[in-house]
């Protein structure tokens, strides 16, 4: 078809025809405009960073916020180059001072030396018209200072902006993260969505989940100057978008008083919403203040990055512990699934009980005598659920346990461990098997299972889903729907009431968990470890007992028996949501009632 | 048999470029990374070699493999995906023994061949059966580049079938019908893009309305070449290629650079070379009476005039920044290799291709 080779050959000499048009449009017609841009470098880019979203707590009370302050930046093409025989242009401005002069002079307002101002500029310049950061924060004096030597300091200049601030300091720090520079793999992704190297982003919790709503979108301004460095023209402008609010469902002044609780003694602790999974509070000791990143406080961070008790490890997520004694609410409710007990049967415990030719021991080396289910619950009798686990068998235990959500993650919007349970695989010896019954051997829990399980327990047998974020912006987010367990009402009346007696009885194992002001329900537990006289102990439970509003889960890693100081944290939770009905309602309720 | 001589103003025009190319580079990549310019020597002289290769060997024998070449193109491309190197955000690259190569460009040889043998035979005016046939031997590779996502190299391939199909007689209902189509399922595109793609087409329709992304490429290299004037402003002295004010100055944005250091003359040089290349390649094409010879000159034509008249009219801000580099001027090895083999086949399609 030569014709239509033809018709290609006129398309394309058209096309180059309009191309070298358009390059006499620009370079001859509006050369000399252009020219001027270039040879003045008369064009600036005036960043104007968004507002970060703030991050709140159930009632609104700031986690997370943004706080302007003061910052010094050099322009880079501000300076008279060094290797100024090569561009003739920039070499007459009148008035610029070398880089190496400009630190110099700057360096006595802030403080730091003129080589270390050099090595930042360097670390930190990304295009030539936007200012480098050389010191990231100054008092308003000195930032007043600086502005007002501005005509020795050409090319310094110091810019107000938002900076992340943690007014609460470490309360929840766990869970709202913290922000910093991006990673060098996720910067090249980021970029693309207007992120500068500087920028904070989310490095972990709420703040890198959610990272994308709390963003917002950065603005600026191109601008063409004169030679003072005065606006001329507006060359182009984008509005910056403040990011979205994130609330959260926890209850920031419950989270400070749990961690007050636990003092130096490392552990978590979590506190559900039996009804619809909200978590009212997560904690974890030892905590951070998430303020350190944005400090940039080397030595304070030295301190927690290397800190053997690892402060940024959320335990009550990431952290698996073994259950222990607490696990016998689940062995309970399978056998009496199962029909292998009834409430009412005793079984004898005799201070030991023989499994093949393995002596297991209670506790209480004496013998608990004969134990129904509730005494067996409320003395927390190992000879009892060894015998029921033993009933049991392997397989049953664990599809009891699966059930119940043991070895699967929870479905934690930050990501959490699964926990441990022995695979199907694994063959077990009949004395391991059994131990499981009573929490100990290969079985590994967080916290924050433990609390969705005692929930179930709580609210009739629903394993509910975790969720912390309730709002973002002006959407608000509804919970999933919980997963039945499907056994009926009357095995989790049986575990209450045995619950009720291990609180409340004068001989139960969390005694000093009862309190006067509300009534509470729970099971301590006390793990033994691979440190040996230092177990983990546990305290599970909710309250008040006929209408369960809170349930939780606390465990002090290392910090021996479950009925002290984890029994104590549960009283002071339930006590405190006793004395604050509102800190469990959502705001709109608390005004509807 | 005769031997026919090599199409002198073809290659005369294609070397004056890569000279181009590489002088200019040597500018821009000064305050860059100067070793730019060794390596890009050295791809030119792989190119040339591979040029001659191509050349020396009659086209219907390349032909014949065109399946082969097919295969292992999209072969590669699948690669990209599974074992690809994170590069700029997007996966383009694939690092075999050290040597970084781009599949995309790999494919548009695969393409040019398989469009060529497929169609070759075929009588005008195209049946919907042949339309829809090599739609997808074009469209399997645009996806997978797509995905990348590349989008410049993807249009690339788009535009050479609709440069084969039209010399091999697409009928012009038919192509008014495809028009129509197009215009409907694109904004089902606009969905598929990444949200970074459509800033850039946005920035395109406003430049200043995103100053500081998208947009502000375009200013920079508009005001680059703008300030270039008719003389330029000198080798190694063109304040917005030195000064950092353009990225990707050795790639994509290497005209503007010769815009502002060489002016409206230099600019105009490197059009009238491509005019040339594009000139000569058409030529070959229309003395060639066998069919098949002819649609691959005219698939490769449409590939480098496509690829040239993109580039130039991006980085003056008339079409959107797309991410194409200009043929034989470009940094990027597999692009000069490339492009060389191109030149070695139309010689060899001058050589060896039946006359009228």
């Amino acid at each position: 078809m030569p014709s239509r080779l033809i018709w290609f050959r006129r398309v394309l000499v058209a096309a180059l025809a309009c191309l070298v048009f358009r390059l006499a449009g620009l370079q001859l017609w509006e050369g000399a405009r252009y020219r001027a841009l270039a040879e003045r470098n008369r064009v600036r880019v005036v960043p104007e960073p968004a507002p970060r979203g703030r991050i709140v707590d159930r009632h609104g009370r700031l986690l997370a916020a943004t706080r302007p302050i003061f910052r010094v930046a050099a322009i880079p093409q501000e300076f008279s180059s060094e290797t100024r025989w090569r561009w003739r242009e920039s070499a007459q401005r009148a008035g610029t001072v070398s880089r190496a002069e400009a630190f110099a002079r700057l360096s006595p307002f802030v403080g730091v030396p003129p080589a270390e101002l050099e090595q930042r500029f360097r670390a930190q310049r990304t295009l030539p018209f936007v200012p480098a950061t050389i010191v990231p924060e100054v008092t308003k004096l000195q930032a007043l200072q600086i502005a007002e030597a501005h005509l020795e300091l050409p090319g310094i200049v110091v810019e107000p902006v938002p900076v992340r601030d943690y007014p609460l300091g470490s309360a929840a720090a766990h869970l709202i993260g913290y922000v910093g520079q991006p990673t060098e793999e996720a910067f090249p992704v980021l970029k693309q969505y207007g992120v500068r190297p500087t920028d904070a982003v989310g490095r972990s919790g709420i703040e890198k989940e959610f990272e994308a709503y709390l963003r917002g979108r950065s603005g600026g301004s191109v601008i063409e100057v004169d030679h003072r460095a005065r606006q001329v023209r507006l060359l182009g402008r984008r509005e910056a978008e403040a990011g979205q609010t994130v609330a959260l469902t926890v209850d920031a002044q419950l989270c400070s008083l749990i961690a007050r609780r636990f003092g130096d003694q490392p552990g978590a602790a979590v506190v559900v919403q039996p009804s619809t999974g909200e978590v009212l509070a997560l904690v974890s000791v030892p905590d951070f203040d998430p303020g350190l990143f944005v400090r940039q406080d080397r030595r304070e961070l030295q301190r927690v990055l290397t800190d053997p008790q690892s402060p940024l490890l959320d335990r009550a997520t990431m952290g698996q512990y073994t259950p222990g004694s607490i696990i016998k609410l689940l062995t309970a409710a399978i056998a009496l699934q199962q029909h292998l007990v009834t409430p009412a049967t005793p079984l004898p415990c005799l201070g030991y009980v023989q499994i093949g030719d393995r002596r297991f021991h209670c506790w209480n080396r004496d013998g608990h005598g004969p134990v129904t289910l509730r005494e067996a619950l409320t003395v927390s009798c190992n000879s009892y659920f060894l015998e029921v686990g033993h009933r049991l068998g392997l397989e049953r235990l664990r599809a009891g346990f699966q059930r119940a959500g043991l070895g699967r993650r929870t479905g934690w919007v930050l990501g959490d461990q699964p926990g441990h349970l022995p695979p199907p695989s694994r063959r077990l010896t009949e004395g391991e098997a059994t131990l499981l019954a009573i929490g100990q051997g290969e079985i590994l829990l967080t916290p924050l299972q433990a609390a969705v399980m005692v929930g179930a327990v709580a609210n009739g047998g629903w394993l509910m889903r975790p969720w912390v974020v309730k709002q973002i912006g002006e959407r608000a987010i509804e919970p999933s729907a919980g997963v039945s367990l499907g056994w009926p009402r009357e095995t989790f009346d049986r575990l209450r009431e045995g619950m009720v007696a291990v609180v409340n009885a004068p001989h139960g194992t969390g005694a000093h968990a009862h309190s006067d002001q509300v009534r509470i329900a729970g099971k301590t537990g006390t793990a033994q470890t691979h440190v040996p006289g230092r177990p983990n102990g546990w305290f599970v439970g909710f309250c008040p007992v006929d209408h369960p509003v809170v349930a939780l889960a606390v465990v002090a890693e290392h910090g021996g028996s479950g009925g002290e100081l984890p029994s104590l944290i549960g009283k002071a939770v339930c006590e405190y949501v006793a004395a604050h009905p509102e800190a469990v309602s959502s705001p709109e309720e608390a005004g509807a009632s | 048999m005769r031997k026919i001589p090599w199409d002198m103003p073809l290659l005369l025009a294609a070397g004056a470029l890569s000279c181009i190319s590489l002088i200019a580079l040597a500018s821009a990549a000064a305050t860059l990374n100067p070793s730019l310019v060794w390596r890009q020597a050295v791809w030119v002289g792989v190119g040339m070699g591979v040029a001659w290769l191509m050349a020396s060997v009659p086209y219907p024998k390349w032909l014949d493999l065109a399946p082969v070449w097919y295969a292992g193109a999209v072969g590669l491309l699948v690669i990209v995906f599974i074992a690809g190197t994170m590069k700029l955000g997007a996966t383009r690259w694939l690092t075999i023994v050290g040597f970084s190569l781009q599949p995309s460009e790999c494919a548009k040889l695969a393409v040019a061949f398989l469009l060529a043998r497929s169609l070759g035979h075929r009588s005008a005016p195209l049946s919907w059966r042949d339309l829809a046939g090599s739609a997808l031997v074009a469209g399997l590779p645009a996806v997978l580049i797509f995905l990348q996502p590349d989008l410049g190299s993807s249009s690339i391939l788009l535009a050479m079938w609709l440069g084969v199909v039209w010399v091999a007689g697409i009928a012009p209902k038919q192509l008014l019908l495809l028009g129509i189509a197009a215009a409907a399922v694109t904004p089902i595109g606009w969905h598929a893009l990444k949200e970074f793609q459509r800033l850039r087409l946005l920035a395109f329709i406003n430049p200043h309305a995103d100053p500081l992304g998208a947009g502000y490429t375009i200013i920079q290299s508009q005001i680059a070449i703008g300030s270039g004037g008719f003389w330029g402003r000198g080798w190694l002295s063109g304040t917005q290629s030195q000064l950092n004010f353009l990225p990707e100055r050795h790639a994509d944005f290497l005209f503007s650079v010769i815009g502002e250091e060489w002016g409206w003359w230099g600019a105009v040089l490197v059009v009238a070379c491509i005019g040339c290349v594009i000139w000569r390649a058409l030529a070959i094409a229309l003395r060639n009476s066998e069919s098949q010879g002819r649609l691959l000159a005219a698939a490769l034509v449409s590939w480098l005039g496509y690829q040239a008249v993109i580039n130039i009219a991006m980085v003056m801000g008339m079409v959107p920044v797309v991410g194409i580099p200009l043929p034989f001027v470009s940094y990027g090895g597999s692009a000069m290799v490339m492009t060389w083999t191109a030149v070695g086949l139309l010689q060899s399609i001058h050589r060896f291709g039946t006359r009228f």
